[in-house]
């Protein structure tokens, strides 16, 4: 039993008034729901490292997006080689009928020299260290055999260790350039979000809180641009400053913003009659402060979910206007203009379109899983 | 007296991103047969979550750790689903404090009276249906039943949403009506007439009535027995007669002092409850009450005394109370003797 | 100069366009004074337009017809931007605790507010100067003042509202419903301090509640608006002992008794039905829809508003 235990107890004013919650700003406890999520935390996770990859991978790579080799077309990521017959690695052949020397450890040598043509027996002879090679062609698949002998030599599938994902039908290595493509991507993605945060958040703002007629004139502004399909206007932004990526940005730029305008009026517009807006009228704050410490502050749940979901959107634009051949000029690479250089030789080197197609993906999966983890995180009503 | 409900050391809990909270950490209490029970408590007492509790319409993230809740001798707490979707309409029905919101705003109100019919009775013909919501408008005083059967919620006043949710409420005889503060967002005039209202319907019918509130003054009026509730835990119960005479507890005190009546001289200042209710992820260790008890002592804040009798059916949970506690000048239950 | 009235309220009016020619009649021709140090109490239920006359008032919405002056001012007609001086005069408290405070501001930063919007001080650090004190002074710490509001409980949030309110030494205040949203205990707290300020500072309140017996504890006069009309108005304690109009006296015998043997023994008074809608107000006089005593004259005619003796106010034709 305790002593004393009728004395009175004495509290503070401090104790009855004592916030018992952590304190927790709005950032740390949207943080906190949001790691609480599997799906978001690996989008973030892989966006990380896709960001990593295309800014800092290209300094790890020996080639470069436009460097061309033209003795190494359209090799796949996994070859099918035959063994040399002096021992030291492999023969691989090439799309072209060429015959490429592959070294023991999977890298990549050079060609053989061609010594003769020997029609009759469907063979081509080629010179492998002072020995003949014959390079069967009369039926599929084509494979390496001795020319006396005919007999074909063994055959094992290598990977690829020169180009971790091949090469392109210009012999440029697909790695480098997937990340080329997805700096690109990326690049759209960071003009997609400022150019929302930007123009899209000041026009929805102004429109939403001034209301009544300007809120109209600038609603139409809005309805008449979405009406517009951006495709073409790249198009006509194309004839006026050329293609490439200027005009693609200078597109996104002066389009981009419109769905981000009606979610922000449309948050302004429920926001500004509850009462701590009306409060602060009556205290006397301007326009500028009201927006800027009220209504945008209130509105970013709205405006951080819009965005994330607005950039896979914006990404896949560009891939399309590239897959069309209207994005990027080449030798420049982007996700988009890659997957196009892949249909040329779709049958014989589906992996050209495969690999930056996946990251297309990963990207708009990436981005879509962190804008549903960050939008239950920031939705008060999913408060758990 | 027969018990219809029966609810024994119930304890439910949510989990929130601050940890757990518990929102109700053991109350016990029976209903009687023809009782009109007050539930009385500030927001965070626990008062709508033991109501939710009851019938089992907690959200996902709550969940009823311990206890059990008997009604008619069934355990509701490990009754199947379906079962519950059974008892719910049919034998305990409820009504909320939002009439705005708790009707669907796409069909006519006649229409969803008649649901809640048709979903326990299936069997009954469209037109004895008819008839019986149409009644059914008569008993909560719906002014021109047969025009408003087709009428919109939107239509309908507060008030009169509130009488539809009664009738919804009453459409299938329930032995048990949760009021889960129903007046709240109506006016006074209104008020007045749902509490009238509910008084009569009580009357005719003999449903027992479990009436959550904040309101002493609601209480006054209506019920025949009170709980008090406070931090998840009843402080006090008793008949309404006793409460308001002799309250039994610090808290009950306090709040009947700090509500101004009519005749209230001006120049006495009132006397609040000082600081604010505890916060229940992190429920004070003794009584939840004793951080803003004028008459707190060391005890209070170290253990929680337990609920125990003070007069006849009066039931108090304050170790002031206690046989052994000192009769100073500190201690209202004692310094007039 | 300083009049002895802080506030008086002309024939004022404030009517909203709702769709197509559909008018709602919101305040119609509400006048009424107040005196610098007092209460005025607006009482009614829902709808009755109280809440839409405090803003008016406040200059959150314009006026239709009418005039107010604020101690000797007429700032009816006023651009936000003259009236922004009259601001630092004139004060609102909120009714709903959560809503009028952003969540996403700290303690301090809303109580800065309207310094920094009227310059008084030039940074956050100057104004720390100013809301400790009145932190202290509304019984919460330093400690407070870094939290965000969300953070508070109802009673500790609507208590930052006052802060908010009083910082720039308003002289009226004008109170929505400051207790409505508050828990049984928590609303004394506020009603306590809302009354140590008027005493130590003489401010006035126009203090709009529907809870009528904490109106009469608060007010020193107290008015009973229905339907956009005032249609009693009087001393405070002379309203409720000697209530004249059939309204106010349906609302008093509507209000909870808060003793059961009271309750059981008080006649079954009331008002019966609901109030009618704004947009089609009726004839007459407005409450004659839901008046027990209505003659066919009150159909037709609206009564005046008659002096009864004692600055007591009514509308009604029974006198």
């Amino acid at each position: 039993m305790m002593e004393n235990k009728w004395e009175l107890l004495e509290s503070s004013n401090e104790d009855r008034e004592k916030i018992w919650a952590k304190n927790r700003t709005f950032a740390g406890d949207v943080w906190f729901r949001f790691r609480h999520k599997p799906t978001a935390l690996a989008g973030f996770g892989i966006l990380v490292l896709l960001v990593l990859f295309a800014l800092a991978g290209p300094f790890f790579s020996p080639y470069s997006y436009k460097d061309q080799n033209l003795d190494v077309v359209n090799i796949p990521p996994l070859m099918k080689v035959f063994d040399a017959p002096d021992g030291t690695g492999y023969l691989y052949i090439t799309q072209s009928l060429k015959v490429l020397r592959v070294n023991e450890d999977g890298t990549l040598g050079t060609q053989l020299k061609k010594l003769r043509e020997e029609s009759g027996s469907s063979m081509s002879i080629f010179d492998c260290n002072g020995r003949e090679v014959g390079l069967y062609y009369g039926a599929k698949p084509y494979v390496m055999a001795d020319p006396e002998s005919r007999m074909i030599f063994s055959s094992r599938m290598v990977w690829n260790r020169s180009y971790a994902f091949g090469t392109d039908s210009l012999g440029r290595d697909i790695l480098t350039r997937l990340m080329y493509g997805t700096r690109v991507s990326l690049l759209v993605a960071l003009i997609a979000v400022l150019v929302n945060m930007v123009i899209g958040i000041l026009f929805g703002g102004i429109s939403g809180y001034a209301g009544g007629t300007v809120d109209g004139v600038m609603m139409r502004i809005v309805d008449i641009i979405s009406t517009i399909p951006l495709t073409l206007y790249v198009i006509l932004i194309m004839v006026l400053l050329g293609s490439g990526l200027q005009s693609i940005i200078a597109a996104l730029g002066t389009v981009y913003w419109v769905d981000m305008a009606r979610v922000v009026r449309g948050q302004v517009l429920s926001l500004k009659s509850q009462e701590f807006v009306l409060a602060a009228r009556t205290i006397g704050s301007s326009a500028g402060t009201i927006l800027k410490t009220h209504l945008i502050p209130n509105a970013m749940a709205s405006i951080l979910v819009t965005v994330t979901m607005l950039i896979p959107s914006a990404i896949f634009m560009e891939a399309f206007l590239g897959f069309l051949g209207i994005g990027l000029q080449p030798p420049l690479a982007s996700l988009g203009t890659m997957c196009n250089d892949a249909t040329e030789n779709l049958r014989s080197c589906p992996h050209q379109l495969l690999i930056p197609a996946l990251v297309i993906c990963l990207i708009m999966f990436a981005f879509n899983f962190v804008g549903d983890g960050l939008r239950d995180a920031l939705d008060p009503k999913l408060k758990k | 007296m027969e018990p219809i409900l029966k609810i024994d050391n119930l304890k439910t809990s949510f989990l929130t991103s601050s940890g757990e909270v518990q929102a109700v950490r053991g109350v016990s209490f029976t209903v009687n047969r023809g009782d009109i029970l007050g539930i009385v408590g500030e927001s965070g007492s626990g008062k709508s979550v033991t109501s939710m509790s009851i019938l089992r319409l907690l959200p996902d993230t709550a969940r009823i750790k311990e206890g059990s809740i008997e009604f008619h001798g069934k355990n509701l707490v490990t009754t199947s689903k379906k079962e519950m979707r059974e008892i719910r309409g049919e034998k305990i029905s409820m009504i909320f404090q939002d009439p705005m919101s708790s009707l669907n705003p796409l069909v006519p109100v006649g229409k969803q009276v008649a649901e809640v019919i048709l979903q326990h009775h299936p069997d009954t013909g469209r037109e004895a249906v008819r008839q019986e919501v149409l009644e059914l408008f008569r008993r909560v005083r719906i002014p021109e039943p047969e025009k408003r059967f087709h009428s919109f919620p939107h239509a309908f006043s507060g008030g009169m949403r509130q009488r539809v949710m009664i009738a919804m409420a009453l459409a299938n005889k329930p032995d048990l009506l949760i009021a889960d503060e129903p007046t709240t967002a109506l006016d006074v005039t209104i008020q007045n007439q749902i509490l009238r209202q509910l008084r009569e319907l009580q009357e005719q019918s003999g449903t027992s009535i479990l009436f959550i509130t904040h309101d002493l003054g609601v209480v006054a009026e209506l019920c025949s027995h009170v709980l008090v509730m406070y931090g998840g835990l009843v402080m006090e119960q008793a008949s309404i007669d006793e409460i308001f005479e002799h309250p039994g507890h610090p808290y009950t005190m306090g709040l009947l002092a700090s509500m101004p009546d009519l005749e209230q001289d001006k120049r006495v200042r009132l006397r609040p409850i000082p600081g604010s209710p505890p916060d229940m992820t992190n429920p004070p260790k003794g009584c939840p009450f004793a951080p803003r008890c004028p008459y707190a002592r060391k005890i209070c804040a170290q253990e929680c005394p337990d609920l125990a009798a003070l007069g006849e059916g009066h039931l108090s949970r304050c170790f002031l109370q206690y046989e052994d506690a000192p009769a100073d000048a500190h201690n209202p239950f004692r310094n007039g003797e | 100069m300083s009049s002895e009235n802080i506030l008086e309220v002309r024939n004022l009016t404030k009517h909203f366009k709702a769709g197509r020619d559909q008018i709602v009649h919101a305040v119609d021709g509400v006048s009424f004074s107040l005196k610098r140090g007092t209460t005025l109490g607006l009482v009614g239920e829902s709808g009755c337009g109280k809440s839409t006359c405090a803003r008016t008032i406040i200059r959150m919405y314009d006026p239709t017809d009418g005039s107010i002056l604020l101690d000797g001012t007429d700032i009816t007609a006023m651009k936000q931007k003259q009236l922004k001086p009259y601001r630092k005069k004139m004060q609102m408290i909120f009714q709903d605790p959560y809503a009028s405070l952003n969540a996403r501001m700290t303690v301090r930063d809303i109580i800065a507010e309207p310094l920094l919007a009227h310059g008084v001080v030039k940074n956050r650090a100057e104004a720390n100067e100013i809301v400790y004190p009145i932190l202290d002074r509304v019984g919460l710490t330093k400690e407070h003042a870094n939290r965000y509001a969300h953070e508070f409980s109802g009673g500790q949030r609507q208590r930052v509202g006052i802060a908010r309110a009083l910082v720039l030494h308003p002289e009226l205040v004008i109170c929505d419903e400051p207790i409505s949203a508050l828990d049984v205990s928590i609303q004394a707290q506020v009603i306590n301090l809302l009354k140590d300020f008027q005493e130590e500072k003489n401010l006035s309140y126009l203090f709009i509640a529907h809870d009528l017996s904490m109106v009469r504890y608060v007010s020193d006069h107290v008015g009973v608006m229905y339907l956009g009309h005032l249609v009693e108005m009087s001393e405070a304690d002379e309203i409720y002992k000697n209530p004249l109009h059939p309204y106010t006296r349906g609302l008093l015998g509507s209000i909870p008794a808060a003793d059961p043997k009271l309750a059981r023994r008080k006649e079954k008074s009331g008002i019966e039905g609901d109030i009618p809608s704004p947009i089609h107000p009726p004839s007459g006089c407005r409450f004659h829809t839901r008046c027990p005593y209505a003659k066919p004259e009150c159909a037709q005619r609206e009564p005046e508003r008659k002096e009864v003796g004692g600055g007591h106010m009514v509308a009604c034709h029974l006198y």
